[in-house]
């Protein structure tokens, strides 16, 4: 057997090992988004379910409303038609891990309540001045044409008017 | 009743972009030894151990298990916690409950990330929901960029209001041994011209991304009389969590919810009626310069839309009537397991008086707190007065 | 409700680590390349560990000796999978279990893949010994597996 070797410090560059995780789901959508979905694909409408005791409606769709917590069972359409509440001009590219590639800079990105909703959805706007995205605008959602059912069938939203 | 329980000793590492001359549980033993240090303790005298860290953004799935005998715990009770940018001040919660139940006398947090062996933008799409936000995400910073212009728009603040409260983390961060990024002597004109990346958010409004770790001793009564000359007595804890999507509270940060429900509780608890006054210092979460100046508000230390005017006058900065982040804060160091229970450990510095060039005078009562995920709120309330 | 929406939705998620090995692991890593095993020993309880820590967390202590271990060992335990995953199956076949080998004279089991005798079964206490590969690369797979003997 050999004697012990002090020799910590004689080594101060250290390894690498490289690893690429590679993780597969399938994820069980649930019965609020399989029928937002639907009405999505088969009518092009967006619905929300409203709680009976507070009466926010809510998109995405849930089986409770988290402040109530009582189970949601109205379905209420809501506009495809929104307000911007908050806005960005994205110029950082950064891979997107779905797809693998980079999203092209500049891009507008938003978070918006459609009417009729109380909740707010985060997508992408086509506009890349940042002295024209400004908070209130209104804006509408562009869909894809054909949809197929789910978040992708809303591509993006465009600008329609101004801040009221 | 709780029992009261104290911080008496706090250990870290040198915060860094990237630390290649060591793995995971390497880096973990280097904050704690200098807390059981400090403490006068040895690894054995720790009753239970908790752990905070997220494993997605640095790969070792598990870290209880594969970096067990680096944080103490072979033998011992323990619970992990990830909990987004709250982990750290979720793992001091947790040993904070541990000691108040006078079950355990001696709890030892860690809080740790080795973020360079990971891919953190990568990591975070997967904190989006798979069916309904997945593939509209724009990374942290779009939505971070998205919710500062909302912010804007209902204060007031402006880009110089922003810049200055990074030159003050910054500036603060060049007092403080173990921050990542020191810069004594950067300037708003600095700040001003870094291109800006998602409006309004500029590349130096940001937070960095470091390798890091942080411990905390915890100890009931009896064992602070004998560990610390001046204890930190955590008085009041607070936590508060959100709805479940981005977009169900979409002014998060104009209006932050659970922050204003977790700082409202806090404050009750402790007895403080005007935190501007009755805090003498505070070690916030603050992701990026906005998010301090919504916090301000959101936090009460004044009222709606006066943020701008606080960093205006100087009330925040070190000599002024409430500095917030002597340490540098989140600006200044990012090592997400490990950042929120950097708040608490900076704020039991502050008020056991260990803090050298970045110690405020005369601190009595500290403020710290936790943010993360989808908008958590963390609050503690440390104190040099057990009663 | 009749639908066309598929119940359920399939995600790819990859993401790329890059870990540091730390010196201890280095020290191994880069031993295999030389066809040398290294096992970490902790001064204060003597035990050696392979692979080798940087700590010893029953005495709570820096370990910073190595010692180059007898590369013949016995399997405590095996299992033989169902399946390989995908980084593994291009491996030279007949390595069909997974061994926990304890080398002489170690306190720790090392994971590695294991291959009976041609023509027996595998037993638990089977004497092993690395077969190392032609081309090594600093990997723990510079060890092709353990063969019984």
């Amino acid at each position: 057997m050999s004697a012990p070797v002090k020799d910590r410090k004689a080594e101060d560059d250290v390894l690498r090992v490289p690893y690429l995780l590679q993780m597969e789901y399938e994820y069980a959508l649930g019965q609020h988004a399989i029928r937002f979905f639907h009405e999505l694909k088969e009518n092009r409408r967006l619905m929300g379910v409203r709680c009976p005791e507070c009466q926010r409606v809510y998109i995405p769709p849930r089986p409770v409303c988290g402040i109530c917590y009582v189970p949601s069972t109205e379905w209420v359409e809501v506009s495809d038609e929104g307000t911007l509440i908050g806005c960005t001009v994205v110029r950082l590219p950064f891979i997107d891990p779905m797809t693998g590639e980079q999203r092209p800079v500049p891009y507008g990105f938003g978070i918006i309540r459609l009417d009729g909703s109380s909740t707010s959805m985060f997508h992408f706007v086509d506009e890349t001045d940042d002295a024209k995205l400004t908070v209130g605008l209104r804006v509408k959602a562009n869909f894809r044409e054909p949809r197929e059912g789910n978040m992708r069938d809303i591509t993006n939203f465009r600008v329609i008017g101004t801040a009221q | 009743m709780p029992q009261k329980v104290a911080i008496v000793a706090t250990g870290q590492t040198k915060h860094t972009s990237r630390r290649t001359d060591v793995n995971q549980r390497e880096m973990i033993t280097e904050a704690i030894r200098p807390a059981l240090e400090e403490a006068n303790l040895k690894i054995s005298d720790c009753d239970a151990v908790m752990i905070g860290n997220m494993e997605p953004f640095e790969g070792y799935m598990f870290p209880e298990l594969w970096a067990v005998e680096a944080w103490g715990g072979y033998l011992k009770p323990s619970v992990k916690f990830n909990t987004g940018g709250t982990v750290g001040t979720s793992t001091i919660a947790a040993a904070y409950y541990y000691v108040a139940s006078g079950i355990y006398d001696v709890v030892l947090a860690v809080g740790f990330e080795k973020q360079s062996d990971g891919h953190t933008q990568t990591a975070i799409t997967t904190v989006g929901d798979p069916v309904w936000e997945r593939s509209i995400m724009a990374g942290a910073l779009g939505n971070f960029a998205v919710m500062a212009s909302t912010y804007i728009h209902e204060s007031g603040v402006t880009p110089e209001q922003a810049a200055k409260i990074v030159v003050k983390a910054r500036r603060n961060g060049a007092n403080n041994p173990y921050a990542h990024l020191q810069m004594p002597e950067l300037t708003v004109e600095d700040v001003m011209k870094s291109d800006v990346i998602a409006f309004p958010i500029r590349r130096m409004d940001m937070c960095p991304q470091s390798d890091g770790a942080c411990a905390v001793v915890l100890v009931s009564e009896a064992k602070a009389k004998k560990l610390a000359s001046k204890p930190a007595w955590i008085k009041a804890v607070a936590t508060a969590h959100e709805q479940q999507y981005m977009g169900d509270s979409p002014k998060r940060l104009a209006v932050m919810r659970s922050q204003i429900d977790a700082t409202r509780r806090l404050y009750n608890m402790a007895g403080i009626t005007n935190p501007r006054n009755e805090l003498d210092v505070a070690e916030i979460y603050e992701v990026a310069s906005w998010a301090e100046l919504a916090m301000y508000e959101n936090m009460g230390f004044c009222a709606r839309g006066e943020a701008g005017r606080l960093i205006d006058e100087g009330v925040t900065e070190m000599g002024g009537e409430l500095p917030v982040n002597p340490s540098g804060g989140v600006l200044c160091t990012n090592c997400i397991g490990a950042t929120a229970m950097i708040r608490v450990a900076e704020a039991a510095i502050q008020v056991m008086g260990t803090g050298g060039k970045r110690q405020v005078d005369n601190v009595k009562t500290a403020l710290a707190t936790g943010y993360g995920g989808n908008a958590w709120c963390d609050a503690f309330i440390l104190s040099n007065n057990s009663n | 409700m009749k639908t066309s929406i598929a119940p359920t939705i399939q995600q790819k998620i990859q993401i790329p680590y890059n870990y540091s090995a730390g010196p201890a692991m280095t020290k191994f890593l880069r031993g295999l390349k030389d066809k040398v095993i290294y096992a970490s020993l902790c001064a204060s309880c003597g035990k050696r560990s392979v692979p080798p820590l940087s700590f010893c967390g029953r005495c709570w202590q820096p370990i910073d000796s190595y010692v180059p271990v007898e590369q013949v060992g016995a399997v405590e335990s095996f299992v033989a999978p169902a399946a390989f995953p995908a980084e593994l199956s291009s491996h030279p076949s007949g390595a069909g279990f997974y061994g926990l080998i304890r080398l002489q004279d170690c306190s720790t089991n090392l994971v590695h893949l294991v291959q009976a005798k041609p023509g027996s079964s595998l037993q638990i206490g089977a004497v092993v010994r690395p077969v190392w590969k032609e081309e090594r690369t600093a990997s723990i797979m510079d060890i092709a597996y353990f063969a019984a003997e």
